[in-house]
């Protein structure tokens, strides 16, 4: 009970929290699903560099994290960290292909639905192209510069991780330009996306580990 | 039958002398009451490591965040390079807070290992109770919790090099620093003698 008093009171926070911020109206959600739908069909490959932001109450600094994403169709995801530290993950059919600095391991998550799961998530977060009312209630949000979606988990065990993540769309060409991850504990993850590069040249050597 | 439960008994206290960490150091007179462990102490600090952990050939990376919060207080935080959450511990002096654990490994063996590898890491005084040495390096002995830590200072820059963690007779836990820098751990290696679990720390390089 208390988790989704909690849950409610994040989005509600989340939703107070920029004046600037105002809910669509239901012609304007279709017109963005639309919008982000058709820039995610034709989307054939992402290449990104990112910044991430881990934001932990008790700390004096958030933890500053950097790197470069790349995506290719139809579900090929590499996420590389290069600062401060090298480590890559690729996410590739049930397999988790890790580098920790040279530490290579692999991960089979076939058989874990929750990982399944996650791994969705992350391809169809990058995509843009997730508004899956059967697996999360949905909140549309528009700034004068950018559209917003809230996202609160219905499965038990994923809000267990997740209380609720926020993608942020550039309102010309519906590209992510955040993803934010809530936990139950209202700490959060910010990933900030810069330089990016669609449908250019990614080979699949760079998904090889 | 009375002889053999002799030769046990001997055997025993025989082999409960044994142990390891103070071999080859010579006993010498207490010359403090406490050590200190100043890796964790500054709560001005936020003290953030790369992390690689290793249990039994599975291997595990992510971020290990550690704060003082005041006084005998400080939080743990493991978290994935994603940044979600693994576990959250509290330690308040003698009181131990699980804040939380991602459910997969929310077991009690690994909770409570856990729980006194990390007691030891941030610990940051000990009362003396013996004390050893060898050319360069000072040891003191403390008790805690029903085992021994072993701090091993380095004569000449006073900095802790290694806590060992032992039973009467077996150690249990090693944790080896590395610091060139006064009161900051670089390189942190937590080694477990009794169950295959190694934990290896790099601290943050500020850009």
């Amino acid at each position: 009970m208390y988790k989704y008093i909690f849950i409610l009171l994040i989005t509600f926070l989340s939703v107070n929290v920029t004046a600037q911020e105002t809910i669509m109206n239901a012609s304007e959600i279709a017109a963005f699903k639309k919008q982000v739908s058709a820039a995610s069909i034709s989307t054939n490959t992402i290449k990104s560099d990112f910044v991430q932001f881990k934001h932990l109450d008790f700390l004096s600094d958030e933890i500053k994290t950097s790197g470069k994403l790349f995506f290719k169709t139809p579900g090929l995801v590499k996420w590389e960290y290069t600062n401060p530290y090298q480590y890559s993950v690729i996410f590739k059919g049930d397999q988790l292909l890790i580098n920790d600095g040279g530490t290579k391991s692999n991960v089979d998550i076939g058989n874990s639905k929750m990982f399944k799961n996650l791994n969705q998530l992350i391809v169809n977060s990058v995509k843009g192209n997730m508004f899956d009312d059967a697996e999360f209630n949905i909140k549309y949000l528009k700034t004068p510069k950018a559209n917003k979606a809230i996202f609160v988990p219905k499965d038990k065990k994923i809000a267990a991780y997740i209380a609720s993540f926020e993608l942020l769309f550039d309102k010309k060409d519906a590209a992510v330009l955040e993803v934010k991850m809530i936990e139950p504990s209202a700490d959060y993850t910010r990933i900030v996306f810069s330089n990016r590069i669609l449908n250019g040249t990614v080979n699949d050597a760079v998904f090889k580990n | 039958m009375m002889q053999f439960l002799k030769i046990s008994l001997f055997l025993f206290l025989f082999s409960s002398c044994s142990l390891k960490t103070t071999e080859g150091l010579r006993t010498t007179l207490v010359s403090k009451t406490q050590v200190e462990n100043l890796y964790f102490s500054d709560h001005a600090q936020d003290y953030i490591y790369k992390a690689k952990i290793d249990i039994y050939g599975r291997y595990f990376g992510g971020i290990l965040i550690i704060k003082k919060l005041k006084k005998n207080t400080h939080r743990v935080v493991f978290t994935t390079e994603f940044g979600s959450k693994v576990f959250d511990f509290l330690y308040e002096g003698d009181t131990f807070t699980k804040n939380f654990i991602v459910p997969d490994i929310d077991k009690k063996f690994i909770v409570n290992t856990l729980q006194k590898d990390f007691k030891i890491l941030i610990s940051e005084t000990a009362q003396v109770k013996e004390q050893f040495e060898l050319e360069e390096i000072d040891v003191y002995k403390s008790e805690a919790d029903k085992r021994f830590n072993f701090y091993f200072f380095n004569k000449e820059n006073q900095r802790l090099e290694k806590i060992v963690n032992t039973s009467k007779s077996k150690e249990k836990v090693t944790i080896l620093f590395t610091s060139k820098t006064e009161n900051i751990a670089e390189k942190i290696a937590i080694n477990h003698n009794n169950i295959k679990l190694s934990i290896d720390l790099d601290y943050f390089k500020k850009e």
